[in-house]
């Protein structure tokens, strides 16, 4: 425990994000703050990226909500939720015995927040902190209007604009500022981020395996332990072998 | 169509209010007992009548009609308490039989009895006469009571009606959520000499001040709203930075009409939410009103994700509707729809009379 603690902050307002940032100086002055995010979307990969112990999610956020993120996170990482008064996570977050905070953040409310996540980790140094799974899933079903998922990917060829079925995409993979499309047919580049196109796919069809990649699950073939800590997967009728990384690789377990 | 189709022939032969309350309904209206005033009036008739009576009457028949009337008088008014207790029909003609046929036996008694032919027909008349002016009296008092309770209780129904839509709005509208939002944004600036605190803190004021006694009018000029939409939106504005702008384009012809309160409002708060806030990129927020033939349009308009198929409206948008139904009946519309070039629309219609919409 001599590293100091790594964490990552995420709301999608500017001021409350300072806020919340000056007063962490304070209460915690020797934490480690790996990633600022903006958005939802932001904080998922930002959370794939540096795997902090600490994370404080704002809730209502675009993209994802604070909710969905730590959802996600499943239980890999200390969650303390900031919010306001008046949100209706509140009263599940207080039967729940789920760490949170409330804007505007308040000095000695916060240094208690981190004094019960200190002493977790102190605690559960080899242990995972506590699964806030059930609870997350009866306040995920509370959310804000959402576009439907996306059908059709418009990618740009040369002067053409191409029309790909979301049916016949393999896998989405990060591409520095782009994304590729692989689908049957060959491949094409979109502007969209993966982190946010991930926010429009449909997470039962399309798995992320990968803080960069996205796999149509349907194309799945099989799932390959290299060896302790490492896995790929096939795909039906395909060459490549796609990575999948540490955090989601209990989406594959024999049955 | 004929006009005897309107008549309730029923009333003919069984005469009497149809509508029967519930001993429930009936306390609820309240009133007991008839008025004072009503009480009064019906004394002095009575009293007035006997007294002519009595003038007509031969003196020496005087003390024998003055007992049978306030028989008639007495009995009659315990009869019409009863019918004031539960004004329906078959009390109403089951008061009305049993004064008859109590009277009337005594006008038969009176007419076999009775040597003297001047008293005999004096309190034969003055009976049967007393039957008929009490069956009248009867069907009078339970006509007007029914009527009273009945409209009382419309009246409560209304009155309580319109308390819990304004409750329900006034839940929906202070929102806390908003306001620590604003005051987290606002402590950071003040704390960090920012100066966009100034600003903002001006803005929350004027919202603040527009808002609050937004719910005990009924009805609110669309530019006294707008004003607390403007507001509402520079606070937002100041909170988001640039993922969120706005534009108010409304005719002046429009900001004179009137609306229940807040209605506006909820609408411009739906889309900066859900249009906006939900955004990755955030988005902008249209308020757009003009006048089109005999109709004022106003529109809210969104660049978010449009609405879900299948979503549930909020408690919001119901209230709304129900309160604008109340303002204007079936002449005003609130629809909310998604756009063609994406985004949300809230679209609101209500009958354009300038010099009529004034209360």
């Amino acid at each position: 425990m001599n590293d100091p603690v790594t964490a990552l902050v995420a709301d999608d307002e500017e001021a409350p994000r300072e806020q919340l940032l000056l007063a962490l100086q304070i209460a915690w002055p020797e934490l480690d703050i790996k990633a600022i995010a903006v958005n939802g979307a932001d904080a998922w990969d930002a959370y794939l990226e540096h795997e902090p112990q600490v994370c404080f999610l704002d809730v209502r956020m675009p993209g994802l909500s604070g909710i969905e993120v730590a959802q996600r996170i499943a239980g890999r990482s200390h969650v303390v939720f900031v919010t306001a008064h008046g949100d209706h996570a509140l009263d599940a977050f207080n039967t729940g015995a789920v760490d949170y905070v409330l804007k505007p953040v308040d000095g000695l409310r916060l240094a208690q927040a981190v004094q019960r996540v200190r002493a977790r980790l102190m605690a559960n140094a080899n242990q995972a902190p506590p699964d806030l799974a059930r609870l997350l899933q009866q306040l995920g079903v509370q959310q804000a209007r959402r576009p439907a998922p996306l059908e059709v990917i418009q990618a740009g060829v040369g002067r053409e604009v191409r029309l790909i079925r979301i049916d016949e995409v393999l896998y989405f993979e990060s591409d520095t500022r782009y994304t590729r499309v692989v689908h049957a047919e060959g491949d094409a580049l979109i502007r969209t981020p993966l982190k946010e196109l991930l926010t429009q796919l449909d997470p039962e069809r399309f798995w992320q395996i990968h803080r960069s990649v996205v796999v149509n699950q349907r194309c799945i073939a099989s799932a390959l332990r290299i060896d302790e800590g490492s896995m790929v997967i096939t795909l039906r009728g395909r060459e490549e072998r796609l990575p999948v990384s540490r955090h989601f690789q209990g989406l594959f377990r024999a049955q | 169509m004929s006009p005897f189709d309107k008549i309730d022939w029923s009333q003919l032969w069984y005469p009497g209010p149809t509508r029967r309350f519930t001993q429930a309904e009936i306390q609820r209206a309240g009133g007991d007992a008839p008025s004072a005033t009503l009480s009064m009036a019906l004394m002095l008739n009575a009293a007035m009548l006997s007294f002519l009576l009595l003038q007509a009457a031969p003196p020496q028949l005087s003390g024998v009609l003055s007992a049978l009337l306030i028989g008639l008088i007495v009995s009659a008014l315990g009869l019409g308490n009863i019918i004031w207790r539960s004004p329906s029909r078959r009390v109403m003609t089951l008061c009305t039989l049993a004064y008859a046929l109590v009277w009337a036996i005594a006008a038969i008694a009176a007419k076999r009895t009775v040597a003297d032919p001047e008293q005999r027909l004096w309190t034969m008349e003055l009976l049967l006469g007393g039957i008929c002016v009490a069956t009248v009296c009867f069907l009078f008092v339970a006509l007007y009571r029914a009527h009273q309770i009945e409209l009382r209780l419309r009246e409560l129904d209304e009155r309580e009606r319109a308390e819990e839509l304004t409750r329900q709005l006034a839940d929906a509208q202070i929102q806390p959520h908003f306001l620590f939002n604003s005051l987290a944004s606002l402590q950071h600036w003040v704390q960090t000499k920012d100066e966009r605190a100034g600003p903002l803190l001006a803005s929350l004021t004027a919202y603040l001040r527009a808002t609050l006694p937004l719910f005990n009018r009924r009805q609110l000029r669309v530019g006294e709203e707008l004003a607390a939409v403007q507001h509402y939106l520079e606070v937002m504005q100041a909170r988001l930075g640039e993922r969120l702008s706005w534009r108010i384009d409304v005719d002046e012809a429009v900001r004179e009409l009137n609306l229940p309160p807040a209605l506006l409002l909820t609408l411009v708060e739906n889309a900066v939410e859900h249009g906006v806030q939900a955004a990755l990129h955030g988005g902008s927020v249209h308020v757009l009103g003009r006048v089109d033939g005999a109709l004022a349009v106003i529109e809210v308009r969104d660049t978010g994700p449009g609405l879900t198929p299948g979503a549930t409206e909020g408690t919001g948008l119901g209230n709304s509707r129900e309160r604008l139904q109340q303002a204007y009946g079936n002449r005003a519309r609130l629809t909310l729809s998604s756009a063609a070039e994406g985004g949300c629309v809230a679209r609101l219609e209500i009958p354009f009379a300038p010099s009529t919409n004034h209360e």
